[in-house]
């Protein structure tokens, strides 16, 4: 379906009928513009086949009808501003401040994400494409994406429920936000919902989501689980005191089948 | 003397060769790669395991190596420190699962996307069917990619950037029946190169002693060999005919390097990095650092692989055409066939009842060591290097394959792939001899 609607015009590493030059020079308009990786206005940091990013970008974006950041780096920064905050960052953001290469910049789709997972970036191409209706949060991500948490979908959510921590790596059972840093209760994105390369997850194979659609990631201590009073954040848009109170009276109760294994092959 | 700059296209990442040319000849090539990310300095007051996650954003296509490599020189560190690291066969088995469907995924991209066009460009046929999102042959190698990488998510979670693997192990816990999907998947790129690139069923074609015997198969890799011969290329882009493979999985255990035809031990206490012509020394003009081992450059990947475990095809093209473009191509893709092989017998041993992780029983933040790992990526030898103070990195420092093979040193000691593009007469030769090492830009800037 894909290859059958757009045509990539170019690409650096994959084989692709023009080269940079040739839609550098173009007077042609293209529908869409796809950045990938931090930017920065400095030629020293970023520049590509002998022109700075900078100008790239300038050429670029106004022969474009839509600018898509493809990733949490042109997104947001990402892990790369780490290394110079005040000189790059995203496209429209700096972490989670506005401004980033352009300050305002109607053009501009986020699809954040380390990485970014291959269909929702189809996705909002062909809405786009079709003129079907594409709406955006406050970070310009779709909605349809990023309206849902990795929370939704994760084969450990009766875990959660019942405030069993996972007791080691390498197991069935337990839930990682607790202690192992699992930021899929407050991450916005699809993954449990629509699997990644259509099979996994993160959570499905037992290691955290790291909250890598938001503009914070990567968060330090990734693997560790932030507490204020011993106690761990709570899920987004639910109030401390709603979650402290369910998860007290959760808590509160033993719940012997999940103490033991998933599959127990011996009972 | 004339200096042109050549814009490597179609690689991972950007690099520029800037070719000195001399009575036509290259007299000397300077490999420039321009754009620098600074991974290692953002590790740097990390807890040690944010390395896990972060070291594997150096590279989209060579994440596996990464996570595999820091997990490594994070248990060496523990190791260093007297503590126990005990990992169960099942955990090894998923580990270097992982690692070999990464390497075929990306030794099948490297085909498709660079090496296939310039074939059909140097034999002046039509190149549409690899087209990109068009071309019938590039959407069938990009299915082939991605069941690969399906039968690896199965136990990663995601590709690319899973997070698997923990200190003791790997996080995930497969049932049986997630190992019979895998299989299926790996049996249905089985079947894509045995029809499109080797033209003949996988077991046999990794008995083949000689590279005639490829002359009566029936696919790229035969066209691949014959243009090369046809058009008098099968010479060209020789280097020092010198090897290295630091190993650490269950082809071969342990570092070894190869002196043209002969193996021998090697020890990775002798890497060393050289930071000449790179941005961090006066003068320099690359972000590249070069790695050496006693002093002397040594080329690193499929080629040093196979001619180290003397595989009997590639060491027959050896013979005739030493370290050329030719067997360096030949053995990238043979080893697609070895893989594939070695992973269904890795998955059929993985025996779900043993533990995935054992976790050691001590705080993070009581860890003050240096640890060293290393690992096969795709493109060669991967080393991380780790420093670690109360459970805080305060140096990490990473050897990527490609700053092996793709270096600067000086007009008097070239690096491998100079030395492979000095005396060559066209900048189109010189681009294909630098595609046939797979060159990662992104990976040699972290």
């Amino acid at each position: 379906m894909f290859s059958k609607v757009f045509k990539i015009l170019h690409h650096p590493q994959i084989n692709t009928p023009y080269s940079l030059e040739d839609i550098l020079k173009t007077d042609a308009k293209v529908d869409f513009l796809v950045i990938e990786g931090a930017l920065s206005r400095s030629e020293k940091i970023l520049s590509r086949f002998g022109y700075s990013f900078k100008d790239i970008l300038d050429i670029l974006s106004k022969k474009a009808k839509y600018i898509i950041c493809a990733g949490s780096c042109a997104s947001f920064g990402g892990i790369f501003r780490l290394q110079n905050e005040a000189k790059i960052f995203g496209a429209l953001f700096s972490g989670k401040e506005k401004g980033g290469f352009w300050f305002n910049n109607s053009k501009v789709i986020n699809i954040s994400g380390c990485p970014m997972h291959p269909r929702w970036f189809v996705e909002t191409l062909l809405k786009l494409h079709y003129g079907d209706k594409l709406s955006l949060d406050e970070y310009r991500r779709p909605k349809e994406v990023y309206s849902y948490l990795v929370h939704h979908g994760c084969l450990r959510n009766e875990y959660f429920e019942w405030k069993v921590d996972c007791k080691d790596y390498g197991e069935k059972e337990g839930c990682l936000f607790y202690e192992h840093g699992c930021q899929g209760p407050m991450t916005h994105a699809n993954c449990n919902k629509i699997l990644w390369n259509s099979v996994s997850s993160k959570t499905r194979v037992g290691s955290a989501c790291f909250g890598c659609t938001e503009f914070d990631f990567p968060r330090l201590a990734l693997y560790e689980t932030k507490k204020h009073m011993s106690l761990p954040s709570a899920p987004y848009g639910i109030s401390k005191r709603a979650y402290y109170s369910l998860a007290g009276v959760a808590k509160g109760f033993k719940i012997e089948r999940l103490e033991k294994r998933l599959i127990d092959e011996n009972n | 003397m004339k200096i042109t700059k050549e814009i490597i296209q179609k690689i991972e990442g950007e690099a520029t060769l800037e070719l000195e040319w001399e009575n036509n000849k290259i007299d000397y090539a300077k490999i420039k790669f321009l754009n620098f990310r600074g991974i290692e300095k953002i590790l740097e007051n990390r807890p040690f395991l944010d390395a896990l996650l972060i070291t594997p954003r150096v590279c989209g296509i060579c994440n596996t190596s990464h996570i595999i490599a820091s997990i490594n020189a994070i248990e060496n560190a523990y190791v260093n420190m007297g503590i126990k690291i005990d990992i169960t066969k099942k955990a090894k088995r998923i580990r270097e699962f992982a690692l070999n469907a990464e390497k075929i995924q990306n030794h099948i991209k490297w085909l498709y996307f660079s090496i296939l066009p310039e074939i059909l460009k140097i034999n002046g046929e039509d190149e549409s069917s690899i087209r990109a999102f068009e071309g019938k042959e590039w959407i069938k190698s990009q299915k082939a990619c991605a069941t690969i990488l399906k039968a690896m998510s199965i136990f990663t979670g995601q590709w690319p950037h899973g997070s698997f693997c923990m200190v003791g192990g790997v996080t995930c816990d497969p049932t049986q029946g997630d190992i019979y999907e895998s299989m299926r998947y790996i049996e249905e790129v089985e079947e894509f190169c045995e029809k499109e690139i080797f033209g003949l069923s996988l077991d046999e074609f990794i008995s083949f002693e000689t590279s005639i015997q490829i002359k009566s198969t029936n696919g790229n890799l035969k066209k691949i060999l014959e243009v090369l011969v046809d058009k008098n290329l099968n010479h060209m882009g020789k280097s020092y005919d010198r090897f290295i493979s630091f190993g650490n999985n269950s082809s071969l255990k342990n570092p070894k390097k190869c002196e043209a035809t002969r193996v021998l031990n090697a020890d990775i206490n002798y890497v060393g990095e050289s930071l000449l012509n790179s941005f961090f020394e006066p003068n320099g003009y690359t972000y590249s650092k070069s790695a050496i081992y006693k002093n002397r450059y040594y080329e690193t990947g499929p080629i040093a692989r196979m001619m180290i475990i003397k595989n009997p095809l590639i060491r027959d093209l050896h013979k005739r055409n030493k370290d050329s473009i030719l067997t360096r191509i030949i053995a990238r893709i043979s080893e697609i066939a070895h893989l594939i092989l070695k992973s269904k017998n890795l998955l059929k041993k993985i025996d779900i009842y043993q533990k995935s992780c054992i976790s050691p029983n001590i705080p993070y933040d009581s860890l003050t060591s240096v640890g060293v790992g290393y690992c096969e990526a795709a493109r060669g030898s991967l080393i991380h290097k780790v420093e670690i103070k109360q459970g805080i990195i305060k140096s990490y420092d990473i050897i990527t394959p490609t700053v092996w093979n793709l270096g600067n040193g000086s007009r008097e000691n070239p690096a491998v792939a100079q030395k492979a593009i000095m005396g060559l007469t066209s900048p189109n030769d010189a681009d294909l001899v630098f595609k046939a090492f797979d060159v990662c830009a992104v990976c040699t800037t972290q």
